[in-house]
């Protein structure tokens, strides 16, 4: 529904709705034959208008798929200019009828970065390896010529979820506000990595039922708690051990591992081998069955 | 990772991709159009028709549409003064994450005070926000009534709507300004000309 930006509201109980069965049809096939109506005014506000000549009163859908290609497939060849967006035709009694393409849709951003946007959410213990493993895909998708993002718990905290602190209720707002940003960007056509703890199932849950099937690939850092909190990258461990930090996640807060995620990369005490390039590389090959690393 | 002494794994992590080099990937820069205006002024069609010219030149855009991020980012917000506020504050914030990811991010919001809208200028890099003022009459948006929303404003079944009973605080200083010609609001087509072509002398369509 990439395409509706904004429009599900206005066409909702619509005239258009009554035609064409959806508004999601309608916006697709991009073109209205109008008549008189505040349908206008509301089609002119998502980028379909009438001419303000001669209406006809017919009903009549026109089908301007092809035209749509067209005019676009023209457009990249010769850098249109917005006014030849605009094309005048004439079908049956309707005269002059005008229409212009709708917003450009997630199939159109996929083909022009020639991969399809996805999220890949990497969830583990603190110290589990979740920043080196995303920073690690989004340089070997980038090697690829792939535009990846990677949204990081930490960074997020410092920035649109600046006003969240770390109780329960806030955790589960972090979690949902970076699932609808990292939908956004998978909407976007961008493959968005998102890289937090995120230790409650539900959440996550809740995250996967924001984007398409098959979109949320959920990677788990299976890397026990001895060897996260003998890494302990960020000192965390040990201001929790000593009660100076409370509610942290594998010493007084609980971690729900996935019962049922697209991939686990694990390590164990005694494999010191796999590097996060080799896992970002198992990633990368998950991406490519998936044919996400084309259009 | 590697093993040294004892058998401590030692951490190591190269940089992530850092903004640069995704804007030599995409050939453009990243930065924000935040079209600002009352309801019913055009903000997104001349989204839609922006996103659409951008496209047509092979670049990268996305729209965070006010209404489509209210279904789903700011659901839980309302409107209310400082639920306003908040919505701004961050569609800013997501704004400023597309930025940096490179691509054209296009936000079409009311975002009726000016307070508002300096604050998200203020989160981006110095000239990556191009802030575009769709300066149409009350008049011509209420007549347009897009979504209804003018009626029910003056039959006073909503209350604080921008433009009837609650203020839009023009921009003092944006960096493009569109409004009626002779009289006539200009197509959609021309008004995304403008933009691109202020997009394109400021080096955003390219990556140099």
């Amino acid at each position: 529904m990439a395409s509706l930006q904004g429009a599900s509201s206005l066409f909702h109980g619509s005239l258009v709705e009554a035609v064409f069965g959806s508004p999601a049809l309608a916006l697709k096939i991009g073109f209205v034959s109008l008549f008189p109506s505040r349908l206008d005014a509301g089609c002119a506000s998502l980028g379909l208008s009438v001419d303000n000549g001669e209406r006809s009163s017919s009903l009549a859908p026109i089908r301007a798929v092809n035209e749509t290609r067209t005019a676009y497939i023209n457009g990249k060849a010769d850098g249109v200019q917005g006014e030849n967006l605009d094309q005048i035709s004439t079908v049956g009694n309707s005269t002059n009828i005008k229409w212009h393409q709708c917003s450009v849709g997630k199939l159109e951003r996929q083909e022009l970065l020639q991969q399809k946007g996805c999220v890949i959410w990497i969830t583990g213990l603190s110290g589990s390896g979740k920043s080196t493993v995303a920073c690690a895909l989004s340089r070997a998708l980038h090697a690829r010529g792939k535009l990846t993002y990677v949204l990081d718990g930490d960074n997020v905290r410092h920035g649109l979820n600046c006003d969240l602190s770390f109780k329960a209720e806030d955790r589960a707002e972090n979690i949902r506000r970076i699932g609808e940003v990292a939908k956004l960007f998978s909407d976007a056509g961008v493959i968005c990595i998102a890289s937090l703890i995120s230790p409650y199932r539900k959440d996550r849950a809740d995250c996967r039922a924001l984007l398409p099937e098959g979109d949320f690939i959920e990677v788990f850092m299976d890397v026990p708690l001895k060897i996260c909190e003998g890494r302990d990258p960020k000192g965390l461990y040990k201001l929790a051990r000593s009660g100076k930090i409370k509610g942290f996640t594998g010493v007084d807060d609980p971690y729900e591992p996935p019962l049922k995620c697209e991939m686990v990369l694990k390590q164990t005490e005694d494999d010191c081998t796999t590097t996060p390039y080799d896992m970002a590389e198992q990633v990368v090959s998950y991406l490519e069955e998936k044919g996400y690393l084309h259009a | 990772m590697s093993a040294i002494g004892n058998g401590t794994n030692i951490f190591w992590h190269e940089c992530p991709v850092g903004k640069s080099e995704r804007q030599k990937l995409l050939d453009q820069k990243g930065c924000v159009v935040w079209i600002t205006g009352l309801s019913g002024s055009g903000k997104s069609t001349l989204a839609c028709s922006l996103s659409r010219e951008l496209h047509a030149k092979g670049k990268l855009s996305y729209v965070l549409d006010g209404d489509n991020l209210r279904h789903g980012l700011n659901k839980d917000l309302g409107f209310k003064f400082e639920d306003r506020t908040e919505n701004i504050r961050r569609v800013g914030e997501v704004a400023k994450l597309f930025a940096d990811a490179g691509l054209i991010c296009i936000a079409s919001l009311i975002s009726p005070y000016r307070k508002d809208r300096d604050a998200c200028r203020a989160m981006l890099p110095d000239l990556s926000f191009i802030e575009v003022y769709m300066n149409m009459p009350l008049e011509l948006c209420e007549e347009r009534d897009a979504k209804g929303l003018y009626k029910l404003a003056r039959a006073k079944k909503i209350k604080g709507f921008t433009g009837i009973d609650d203020p839009y605080e023009p921009p003092l200083n944006c960096e493009i300004e569109l409004s009626l010609q002779d009289g006539v609001c200009p197509p959609p087509g021309t008004m995304s000309g403008r933009v691109v072509t202020y997009l394109e002398e400021k080096g955003f369509l390219e990556d140099k």
